[in-house]
Order: C-alpha cells, then sequence, then structure tokens
C-alpha cells in the first residue's frame, strides 16, 4: 500500500491538543497525512506541538464567545473535527464546588456543541465533515466522586445522538468516543485524589489492562476516516472491555 | 484554623464515625471507616473547606489527625 494517504488533503481540527489524548490524536493524524489545526489553552504546549507537527496552532479560549468566533474566523474548511478537551472534577457531591461543576458541563458538554454551531454558521464544516467528541466509561457507569464528570459526558454523547440527526442530511457524522483508565495526565490527576491502591484496584476491571493515548487515537482515525462513513451517533468503547 | 473544628469536619466527612469520637491523636488511617470513598471524601472536605489540594497518597504519611490538621494548615 505504498503512497496511500489516510488522510490526503483533508484538514482536521484537533480542539484539547495539549492534553494528553488530544495530543496522541494530533500525532496520530499527522501521521496519517491530515493538514491539522490545533487548539488548546496552554499556549508554550500548543506552539511545541504546532511546530513538531507543522500544524496551524490556535491558543484559543473557547469557553469565551469571542474565543470560537475568532477560531471560527480565522480557520478554512474543515473535513473533522475532534474535541478532546475535558475537567474532571472530583469530588463526592457533598463537597462539589459550585465553581467546578459549572466549568465541568460547559467545558465538557456545552463548548463543543456551541463550537460545532459556530463553525456550522459560519459555514466551516466540509459536506461530509466528521465529528468526533471525546465522552468517557463514567457517562454509563456510577462512580463515587464522579456525579458533575459523568453527567458532563453523558449530555455530550445525548447531544451526539441529536446533531447526528440534524447534520445527517448534509453527509456528516457526528460521534462519541468513550475510554476507560488511559495512562494520561488526567489519569494521573485521578490519582492524586484516589489513592495508588484504589487506582490499582479500578484497573484490575479492565480485563485488557490500562489504555494508552494510542489506543484512543487509531480509534478517532477510525471514526474520522471514510472507513466508517456509514456510522454516525454512536458511542465506541475503547475500554479494554471495561465495559462488557 | 483551629484542630478542634477541623476534627469535627473530619469526622462529618468521614460517615459512620460518631461526633466527639476522635480526638488530635488519633491514627485516622486505622479507623474502620477509613477506605477509598473516605480518602476522597476527605480530600474533596479539604479542598473545599480549606482551599488546599491534598493527595491521595500524602495522606499515608501521616498518622494522627493533629499531624494531617499541621500539613494543611502549612498549606492554607
Amino acid at each position: 500500500m505504498s503512497g496511500y494517504v489516510k488522510f490526503k488533503n483533508q484538514q482536521i481540527l484537533v480542539v484539547g491538543a495539549t492534553g494528553g489524548l488530544g495530543g496522541a490524536i494530533a500525532r496520530h493524524l499527522m501521521r496519517e497525512g491530515a493538514s491539522l489545526i490545533v487548539s488548546g489553552r496552554n499556549e508554550p504546549k500548543l506552539d511545541a506541538l504546532s511546530q513538531e507537527l507543522g500544524a496551524v496552532a490556535l491558543p484559543v479560549d473557547l469557553t469565551d464567545s469571542a474565543g470560537r468566533a475568532q477560531l471560527a474566523d480565522t480557520i478554512g474548511t474543515v473535513d473533522g473535527v475532534v474535541y478532546a478537551a475535558g475537567v474532571a472534577p472530583v469530588a463526592p457531591v457533598r463537597y462539589l464546588k459550585e465553581a467546578d461543576a459549572e466549568a465541568c458541563l460547559n467545558v465538557n458538554t456545552t463548548v463543543p456543541l456551541l463550537l460545532i454551531r459556530d463553525l456550522l454558521k459560519t459555514k466551516k464544516l466540509k459536506a461530509g465533515a466528521s465529528i468526533v467528541w471525546l465522552s468517557s466509561v463514567a457517562s454509563s457507569r456510577g462512580t463515587a466522586g464522579y456525579a458533575a464528570y459523568a453527567a458532563s459526558k453523558a449530555g455530550l454523547e445525548a447531544s451526539a445522538r441529536c446533531l447526528a440527526l440534524e447534520l445527517a442530511p448534509k453527509g456528516m457524522r457526528v460521534n462519541c468516543i468513550a475510554p476507560g483508565m488511559i495512562e494520561t495526565n488526567m489519569a494521573e490527576i485521578a490519582a492524586e485524589r484516589i489513592s495508588s491502591e484504589a487506582l490499582a484496584a479500578h484497573l484490575t476491571a479492565y480485563p485488557l489492562g490500562a489504555g494508552q493515548p494510542e489506543d484512543v487515537a487509531a480509534a478517532t482515525s477510525f471514526l474520522l476516516s471514510a472507513a466508517s462513513r456509514w456510522v454516525t451517533g454512536v458511542t465506541l468503547p475503547v475500554d479494554g472491555g471495561f465495559s462488557i | 484554623m483551629r484542630l478542634e473544628k477541623f476534627i469535627e469536619e473530619f469526622e462529618e466527612a468521614v460517615e459512620d464515625i460518631e461526633p466527639g469520637l476522635l480526638t488530635a491523636t488519633t491514627k485516622y488511617t486505622e479507623l474502620e471507616a477509613w477506605d477509598s470513598l473516605a480518602v476522597l471524601t476527605v480530600i474533596a472536605m479539604v479542598d473545599a473547606e480549606y482551599d488546599v489540594r491534598l493527595k491521595a497518597d500524602a495522606l499515608k504519611s501521616y498518622e494522627t489527625l493533629e499531624e494531617l490538621f499541621t500539613h494543611v494548615s502549612a498549606l492554607s
């Protein structure tokens, strides 16, 4: 298959590219020939990533409508959008901070929806574009301490199903990926609030063991590509068998 | 910050502990109610009440509630 380039002449926007999963996804898509636009709030990390990948960097705050407008105005039309930004406050509801709960629902659920709205209004999504949102196994399983996070991801998946129906007439697709515990910075942060023993016990629920960012990147690539052209409105578990 | 108030908040966070049962010298990791949910809850309580972000494994570094209180006081 020499000469085959999976995402030849395709522009893909990766939001949250400075995170562990977002960065892995961007690197994977670059290796498969995509032209990338990467967005994130950590400007030094974003600059380093864009130089490494030869990508266009947009260090904008997408929680702000002005930031979304700036992004929509700046980019050309895109073939795919990956939303990998997210926050995960870990606290029993009794001690859940209002600001943390609001930020979680905003960053994880509202912003990806508003971003797509703004890209649709400015006609930046090509016919046949594929949208992939990163959800979590937490959306369908109860876990103490994760009420806000689980709600945000369940909401994201519900939004994806509705948006998939709205965009199907344009040949656009919308899907989610629900990763289990992946060895990223977010998992390390969670480990700070969950003892190393509890985390090790949790990992025993994964028949294939803990996942790597590359596992999520490969699934994202599939959902962005024409290989999944008849797949829309679904949430793909990428969890090493956790949800079986 | 007062040690007595901290102990009360700890008792409230770790449910199933009778109020007034714990003292400054209580070895909290030896409590029957000390499990993974208690760890998560105490960390969240300290964050909410004292704006201090404890790490789960740091809770193992101390034995008594007074030692934990001293650690939290130093960080707040």
